[in-house]
């Protein structure tokens, strides 16, 4: 009697022991491992393997497996809209697998819920945030019923659907990488990243969801997505949307100009920093010119006096007095409104919320204050949140209908994002972002570049 | 651990050299021995306060910058910050941004300083104590219990309490004056400026360790005590290795299981961590392939002689409690046997081999090794009986856990395992000689 094939799960790749010669070079990615005298292949490849077993007709043994079909109880009866039942027919017709691209506050976190509910297999839901962990939480408890799980900021707690970051997926991935059958990563575009990535390596799900509004990487890594996740099966853009599941929004574009003191001292830090960079010819337009800039002003008296040159034009441009009083006159104009400000960095944010005696959401703001700012912000206890960067994705704060952008990075996925923000539907919601640019700033030159998205071409 | 941005490193010829510090150097051991002074008169500091004052050593010493932020940055990883959150402040926070809110949405203001002015005056407001902090403060750090006053501060007969108007720029300091930087130190682990020099060095090479895929050592098999140390933080950092003889030298390959398919800096940290044990060995070689992000791949190559002393805690000088409590046991049961920590390579099928936990010597001069395998070995175990399904001249004993025993890939292999029904036994916590004895007794 020949002795079956065996495949065992171990820290997130597939051990393949007693595989027929024959089939050797044809199972997906296995290879030799001499360290252990076995076949492996990474856990991912888990459902590829299987296929091709059975294809040969080939009997095998499964303890990789360790997860069976559940009976998960959806407990809410809502009818998705037609764009979201395309976006689940597309998914299934895609074998199960693939990313579906929707804009913020078009619902994906809805389409995500209907999925674990159709698949019936222990789920896992990798999210960017500790955030966005719990605001996952809060939501699958309140449609499943059932005990939902975190595995991440301290909390080690594996259910049937768990919530999780990706920080702490690509840790313990290896450990628990074969207990779930559906995988869920939602701001997808960054799993491709160097380390992420192994959060989807490490499982055997074979059924596979990413979410996102921007699938696109500035590094085209989106490839890499794909061959882990599966093709993008479905697409909506924020302006097929807006109007009818989104709200109506405008974007205003304010050109702040520096007072005087500050505006010499902005052209004089300026001439300092890019004087540097000419003499030491480094081309800031380059992928390395950063980094060359660093290590460059490292080096030196000058380029310490460069590098804190260009701190302080910097700095200018994001928090001038200007700008701040802007922030005033907007809160003003929006009296009643739920408003959110942010921020390139934390010290502008603080610098705003201590001027303006307002609630700051930073990183460093602890778990119990985030809640209490969250919540308040949502019952409207607090109607205006300062922040950073932990609003840019995902979390739901559907009150929200002005945004204040005072500074932000030249990313246009962040100020999609951050746009996201406020576009969650109400009734009567007319939907407002104002950008601050100090003239005649590099600023001017990022907004141009921005401005190109889709999403700015309503207005 | 050093960031990428404080690494010292040159690259010729495919070569990356690390750039180490000279551990005698008395201007060096000077600017060190200055540098911990400060952080050990750091306790109840504020952060930006230790900083400031490492930061005018870092400018007012002579020496490279990135080598004095790199020792700073050392010495922060050895000090431990107040983090707790400081509820009083939050509790302040929260009742004041309520009231702001409610400013803001309900009354028109002439202009930023009407508004500040409204928002002062409320907190001065007598009837609304539990907002108002106190006006004696005398920095971040003594903030705590400073914000509001309690119950019986505001009078224990219902009495208003006497506070002050607060200014905006008191207010300014005090409404964000938990964070990070404000925080004091509760404790630093204090160390020679000579030590901290040696962990400079070895933290140059833990910090390129972190961007290679695996590592391959060279050891000689005259060690004992320090090579079973260096197993034990394999396998404690989840590696895998292949060990090979070539001439007089042990060649071990250590990386992890999805090396195989990717050049994967995954186990970097584990790699990194898993050097500390290398530095306890009196003599090795290293060599690595290191690659930073974009970068071509440079070739890491090091021996004892770069002078690192270890770091780490070596555990030679004592019997590890596990042995002790087998002597015990062994001891209690029989004269016979005597065992020994594992101190010696065995050669396996093929040109494979392992490094037994424990040596056992009979009276008679007959020995044998055991191996042990805990939770976390599944993937050695796996090799191992595969390994000894074709061997047959080892003396090897094989224990595993029982927590091991209950996936049923193991269970069924051991129960298929001729070796094993032979020369195997599973232990709960520690071995026990009821199992273990039958076994040693069938080698005399």
């Amino acid at each position: 009697m020949s002795i079956p094939l065996k495949i065992s799960f171990d820290k997130g790749t597939l051990v393949l022991q007693n595989v027929p010669e024959a089939l050797q070079s044809d199972l997906p990615d296995s290879r030799w491992d001499e360290r252990t005298l076995t076949f492996r292949a990474p856990a991912y490849r888990y459902r590829h393997i299987v296929s091709q077993l059975r294809a040969h007709n080939i009997a095998y043994q499964d303890t990789a497996r360790q997860f069976t079909v559940e009976s998960f109880r959806h407990g809410k009866s809502i009818t998705p809209y037609p764009y979201q039942t395309e976006a689940i027919d597309a998914w299934h017709a895609n074998g199960k697998r693939g990313v579906i691209s929707l804009p913020t506050g078009a619902g994906k976190t809805f389409i995500a819920i209907l999925l674990i509910a159709d698949t019936q297999r222990p789920t896992l839901v990798h999210v960017p945030t500790i955030d966005l962990m719990h605001q996952w939480h809060a939501v699958l408890t309140e449609h499943f019923g059932q005990e939902i799980g975190r595995y991440g900021g301290g909390q080690h707690e594996l259910q049937d659907i768990t919530v999780t970051t990706y920080q702490s997926a690509v840790m313990h991935a290896p450990h628990y990488g074969n207990r779930f059958g559906f995988v869920v990563f939602d701001e997808c575009h960054h799993l491709p990243g160097e380390q992420y990535q192994y959060a989807a390596i490490s499982s055997i799900a074979p059924f596979r969801l990413g979410m996102t509004a921007t699938p696109e990487r500035v590094d085209g890594k989106e490839s890499r997505l794909y061959a882990l996740v599966g093709e993008c099966c479905y697409e909506a853009k924020v302006q097929e949307l807006s109007g009818k599941t989104l709200s109506e929004y405008r974007v205003m574009t304010i050109a702040v100009e520096m007072e005087d003191t500050e505006r010499v001292q902005y052209e004089e830090a300026r001439r300092t920093y890019l004087s540097f960079l000419k003499q030491a010819k480094i081309n800031m337009g380059t992928s390395r010119g950063w980094h060359t800039f660093l290590w460059r002003a490292s080096q030196s008296d000058e380029g310490r006096a460069a590098f804190k040159a260009y701190l302080t034009q910097k700095q200018l441009s994001f928090a001038s007095t200007t700008k701040q009083e802007w922030v005033w006159k907007l809160i003003q104009r929006h009296r009643g409104d739920r408003m959110i400000i942010f921020t390139q960095d934390n010290d502008t944010a603080y610098q705003i919320g201590t001027r303006f005696f307002l609630p700051v959401l930073t990183h460093q703001t602890k778990l119990k204050e985030r809640n209490d700012f969250l919540n308040g912000f949502r019952d409207g206890t607090y109607s205006i949140l300062v922040t950073s960067k932990v609003l840019n994705e995902g979390v739901d704060v559907p009150e929200a209908n002005v945004a204040i952008i005072v500074s932000g990075s030249g990313s246009v996925r962040e100020h999609v994002q951050r746009l996201g923000r406020i576009l969650r539907k109400r009734e009567g919601k007319q939907a407002v972002l104002y950008e601050l640019i100090s003239k005649q700033t590099g600023e001017h030159f990022v907004n141009r570049r921005r401005r190109q998205h889709h999403a700015y071409q309503t207005s | 651990m050093l960031t990428k941005d404080l690494l010292r490193y040159k690259i010729k010829s495919g070569k990356i050299s690390p750039q180490f510090v000279n551990p005698t150097d008395e201007q060096l051991l000077a600017v060190a021995d200055q540098l911990i002074s400060v952080f050990e008169g750091g306790i109840n500091t504020p952060r930006a306060t230790l900083l400031e004052s490492s930061k005018q050593i870092i400018d007012s010493t002579p020496g490279a910058p990135i080598v004095k932020r790199g020792l700073e940055k050392l010495l922060l990883d050895r000090t431990e910050f107040d983090t707790a959150p400081n509820e009083e402040l939050i509790a302040f926070r929260q009742k004041l941004f309520t009231e702001t809110s409610r400013l803001l949405s309900q009354k028109q203001f002439q202009n930023y300083e009407d508004y500040q002015r409204t928002v002062l005056d409320t907190i001065a407001e007598g009837s609304r104590p539990e907002i108002a902090p106190t006006r004696n403060e005398a920095g971040a750090a003594e903030s705590r219990s400073k914000i509001a006053p309690t119950g019986d501060e505001a009078g224990a007969e219902g009495s208003r309490p006497e506070i002050a108007p607060i200014g905006e720029v008191e207010l300014g300091a005090k409404l964000y004056a938990d964070l990070p930087s404000n925080q004091p130190v509760l404790t630093f682990n204090t160390l020679s400026a000579e030590r901290l020099l040696h962990r400079y060095n070895a933290a140059q090479v833990q910090g390129l360790l972190l961007h290679c895929n695996s590592l391959t050592l060279k050891l000689s098999d005259s060690m004992t005590a320090e090579l079973r140390q260096l197993f034990k933080y394999l396998r404690f950092n989840q590696l895998l290795s292949t060990i090979r003889k070539e001439g007089e030298l042990y060649e071990i390959t250590v990386d992890g299981p999805l090396n195989l398919f990717y050049k994967t800096k995954r186990y970097g940290m584990n790699l990194a961590n898993f050097f500390l044990a290398v530095l306890h060995q009196p003599k090795w070689e290293l060599a690595a392939e290191i690659q930073f992000r974009n970068k071509r791949v440079s070739r890491l190559s090091l021996d004892e002689s770069c002078g690192i002393k270890p770091i780490s805690q070596q555990f030679l000088a004592y019997i590890p409690e596990d042995i002790q409590l087998f002597q015990t046991m062994l001891k209690n049961k029989t004269e016979d046997w005597q065992i020994r920590p594992g101190s010696q390579f065995l050669p396996l099928a093929g040109d494979f081999y392992c490094f037994p936990d424990y040596q056992l010597i009979h009276k008679s001069g007959v020995e044998t090794a055991i191996e042990l395998f805990h939770p976390w070995h599944q993937g050695h175990l796996i090799a191992r009986l595969n390994t000894l399904a074709e061997q047959k001249d080892v003396s090897l004993i094989l224990g595993v856990s029982k927590e091991l025993e209950k996936k049923p890939l193991i269970a069924e292999a051991l129960e298929t395992s001729a070796y094993f029904s032979q020369f195997g036994f599973t232990f709960r916590d520690v071995p026990t000689m009821r199992s273990l004895l039958p076994i040693l007794n069938s080698f005399v």
